[in-house]
């Protein structure tokens, strides 16, 4: 999914129940975090969401690899 | 504001005939409103700034719409017929804002309609959901949920366009335009269907409390957005011009949606497929 200079990639994760986990559910493109939110909740509006959260993608850490965290087409060597 | 509500009225039938009158014609502003809101959320699916955006479009009309159609079944209680209020009238009967005649040009604009016009219909939902008339009290709630989120969408590009001097004038501009039919979408402070609601015992608001807390909702946002001098303009709203606001259609101005509006909202050309 491309992006706009000036707008960042934000992902989503929801849980339908408080005793659910949450889990990732997809990305939206988005300028400031008021308008990720907006956009989130928009867009993946297929369940009744208990809860929805959006982090902006590079605030993630990797771990175990050094690639960017949710690359949506890895690179084909292992 | 929230009421103690010891004599909530539990049909229409129960409230004098000018709270009746002043409360149709409030609901069928909000239901008219709000059915040509979503017509001009709808013109943008495919023409907003980004796919996320456009998408964020479709479902605000999709709100809209539905908030419509709500609004307008709240009228049976009232011995109209829903039918009849949605497709059946001319465009001199709608009591719709001027903002909404026609179609909107500019993005800027339509986020005028956004943060602005659809907070003001909010702000008179709100009044209702706690007022003494029953029937209205479930039907709003997810209304409500819905408009936060449009709210926060006005609110988002509002501070993205501000990011920028092009994008800061061009909605300076677009938000002045929409300053006075707002700020005058309430009413006159001293007469209308608040004061009349008000006097009957159904709203605790007035025309002069709506429009504050509409000022209290909106200018904050002005603000964040670098739009200080325009939020002052906002705030300062003592000289209203009312010569020529049509108090019973609730807007400024004798006209009405354009044809091409009044036929996509009435849905025209499927007439012959509706079905009761």
């Amino acid at each position: 999914m491309g992006h706009l200079s000036g707008e960042r990639l934000y992902e989503i994760f929801a849980r339908q129940k408080r005793a659910d986990r949450l889990e990732h559910i997809g990305t939206v493109s988005a300028p400031n975090p008021e308008l990720a939110r907006v956009y989130a909740w928009k867009t993946y509006d297929e369940a009744t969401w208990f809860e929805m959260v959006v982090a902006p993608r590079d605030a993630f850490c990797a771990v175990n690899r050094d690639e960017v965290p949710f690359t949506l087409h890895p690179v084909e060597t292992v | 504001m929230s009421l103690v509500r010891t004599d909530s009225f539990k049909s229409a039938d129960e409230l004098s005939n000018p709270a009746r009158e002043a409360l149709a014609a409030t609901l069928l502003s909000l239901a008219d409103n709000k059915r040509i809101l979503g017509m001009r959320y709808g013109e943008w699916i495919l023409g907003a700034p980004t796919l996320e955006s456009g998408i964020a479009c479709s479902a605000m009309a999709q709100d809209e719409w539905g908030h419509g159609r709500i609004l307008y079944a709240t009228l049976k209680d009232f011995g109209l017929d829903p039918g009849v209020l949605e497709h059946d009238r001319p465009s001199e009967e709608y009591l719709s804002s001027e903002l909404l005649d026609s179609e909107v040009e500019e993005w800027p604009d339509l986020l005028a309609l956004n943060l602005l016009f659809d907070a003001a219909l909010s702000v008179q939902v709100e009044a209702l959901t706690n007022s003494n008339y029953e029937p209205i009290h479930f039907k709003t709630r997810k209304l409500l949920e819905e408009e936060r989120f449009h709210f926060e969408h006005g609110r988002g590009w509002a501070l993205r366009l501000s990011e920028t001097a092009t994008g800061r004038e061009a909605l300076e501009a677009a938000f002045r335009k929409a300053m006075g039919p707002s700020l005058r979408w309430f009413g006159r402070s001293e007469a209308g269907f608040g004061q009349l609601l008000q006097a009957a015992g159904v709203s605790a608001g007035t025309a002069d409390s709506q429009r504050q807390a509409w000022l209290d909702r909106v200018v904050p946002v002005l603000a964040e957005a670098g739009l200080e001098e325009l939020a002052a303009e906002f705030e300062a709203n003592a000289e209203l011009d009312w010569s020529d606001w049509d108090a019973d259609r609730r807007r400024g101005g004798s006209g009405g949606p354009d044809a091409e509006t009044l036929a996509r909202i009435r849905g025209d050309k499927n007439r012959s497929m509706l079905m009761d």
